[in-house]
């Protein structure tokens, strides 16, 4: 009998088998263990067909990928590699300890690893790629493929940040609760790059996106799941990330075209994940701290709970970019706020909320940017600025889907 | 039904060393391999495996010339049964990873003594 494997086991498991052997063996050897546990999967591909899965087949994994490292490791320390003996030793050690491993400590191990990629001496972007890597397991070309970049480039930030982690301190590999608790923002901030990867990104592949959206809700919950971590911005951060993710399955049409907001049908929103987000929005809500995921969430819920966009609170979600700019400033935050306050209270006061507002470049050469300011001229009446900003906006879309969207949109 | 000795033969000239799967493309080798297990459970006599070390066992004296192993044409064996030798070659070619870039499929028939 071969029962069928759960969906992504093997990503899933290499990335717990990363985390449990890097911490006994210490981040300088992350790339030793990355191949020993890569070595384990595929023996367990060629092996498991005859054999069948095995009744523990994580154990099975572990020990395979616990030998090939040992006779790595035993190698270069024939070799006088000193930092593979002392590794060695430890590994040895911990062979002798009980051969399952305790839930809390894979829980341990893998916010561990996930301070390990977050090291702010690491560029966001080689960080971004080390835990996509380590703890999500995929491979560089996936990775490539999920982040718009070459393989060559992801190749580069990968060898990047675990250059980096082998001239680490050992220290650093096996932080402190207090270092761990001082990173956490840094942490969270990864989390929420995976999940905008995702969310946001112009890959026309729903299931690539999902994945991602997944990947980050699954690292947030191993967040909130521990006692260092589990503090209201991560409960705000898993909240936001609920209800958009939530919202997913409505913002394609059958053509993979981009739907609206307004445009959305609503009864196509995951509500059982809308109530699970707004539980955690209200765990969130206990002490005084507010984060920009607080803000974010809160934008968030209220599209969730509107009965229709024009029953939508606008006033509260204005409100919601008004504590956003001011814990975490960007213009975005106020492009978003003047398309609320149209809703709420006309174009005119949307584009008001514009004017003196000097973009910087980035966002004037954007398409969000032209696509607001032709909308809420178009809807003020101004023809001409609105045609001009149309044309600017379908002329900067990045994608054929954005460009499509606009255009029906902007008329 | 006759039996089928499955080879798996590295061809020459293979490109390059082949890529390292991820661990999302093992799992679909997994699934894959395990549906054609499945599809041809009553086919699949001894699924074999991969061909590790070996040795040459030879008469006194040891003839002369290199002695060309196994191992270094055959990857691994597998035994199928089948109703002729189409039939055999049709089953091993859907194995998934069998019939790829670099490596084939030889099938022979065993003859099994009569009665």
């Amino acid at each position: 009998m071969n029962p069928a494997l759960a969906a992504h086991f093997f990503r899933h498991e290499y990335g717990r088998l990363v985390a449990m052997m890097v911490r006994r063996a210490g981040a300088a050897h992350l790339e030793v263990v990355e191949d020993a546990v890569q070595a384990a999967l595929l023996a367990a591909v060629e092996t498991w067909p005859r054999s069948g899965i095995p009744e523990s087949p994580a154990a099975w994994l572990h020990r395979v990928a616990r030998n090939e490292l040992a006779s790595e490791l035993r190698r270069r320390a024939r070799r006088g590699d000193l930092d593979a003996e002392r590794a060695l030793a430890s590994e040895e050690r911990a062979v002798e300890a009980p051969q399952v491993p305790l839930a809390g400590d894979v829980r341990d191990d893998l916010l561990r690893m996930l301070f390990v990629c977050c090291d702010d001496a690491i560029p966001v972007e080689a960080q971004l790629v080390l835990a996509l890597k380590t703890l999500c397991g995929f491979d560089v070309r996936e990775i490539a493929e999920r982040l718009f970049m070459t393989e060559a480039n992801t190749y580069k930030r990968l060898t990047r940040a675990r250059e980096r982690r082998r001239r680490a301190p050992v220290a650093l590999a096996d932080p402190s609760t207090e270092e761990l608790a001082s990173r956490l923002p840094g942490v969270r901030a990864i989390v929420y790059t995976v999940f905008t990867e995702g969310h946001l990104s112009s890959c026309s592949d729903d299931a690539i996106r999902r994945e991602l959206c997944d990947e980050a809700v699954r690292l947030g919950e191993i967040l909130a799941e521990h006692p260092i971590a589990a503090t209201p911005e991560t409960f705000a951060l898993l909240a936001l990330m609920h209800l958009h993710r939530a919202r997913m399955g409505a913002r394609l049409d059958a053509s993979g075209g981009l739907v609206l907001l307004e445009d959305q049908d609503r009864s196509r929103w995951d509500q059982a994940s809308i109530q699970v987000g707004l539980s955690w929005l209200a765990r969130s809500a206990s002490g005084s701290s507010f984060s920009r995921y607080h803000a974010e969430a809160g934008v968030a819920a209220e599209h969730c709970l509107a009965p229709s966009f024009s029953a939508t609170r606008w006033d509260r979600v204005v409100s919601c970019y008004e504590l956003l700019h001011a814990t975490a400033p960007s213009p975005l935050h106020t492009l978003n706020r003047a398309l609320a306050v149209a809703e709420w209270r006309g174009p005119e006061e949307g584009l008001a909320v514009l004017e003196g507002l000097e973009p910087p470049s980035w966002l004037e050469g954007s398409y969000q940017w032209a696509a607001v300011l032709s909308d809420l001229h178009r809807r003020a009446g101004h023809r001409d600025v609105a045609t001009r900003y149309r044309d600017a906006a379908i002329a900067a879309a990045p994608s054929d889907t954005i460009r499509a969207a606009l255009a029906r949109r902007l008329g | 039904m006759p039996k089928f000795l499955c080879l798996q033969r590295s061809l020459s000239n293979a490109a390059g060393p082949s890529e390292r799967p991820s661990p999302a493309q093992m799992q679909a080798m997994y699934a894959k391999f395990d549906e054609w297990r499945q599809t041809f459970r009553d086919n699949i006599v001894d699924l074999g495996g991969r061909l590790g070390a070996g040795r040459v066992a030879v008469a006194d004296p040891a003839p002369d010339g290199p002695l060309v192993e196994v191992k270094e044409l055959v990857g691994g064996y597998m035994i199928v049964s089948a109703s002729d030798l189409e039939e055999a070659v049709r089953i091993a070619r859907q194995c998934p990873g069998l019939v790829r870039p670099g490596s084939g499929v030889e099938v022979i028939e065993i003859h099994a003594p009569p009665g």
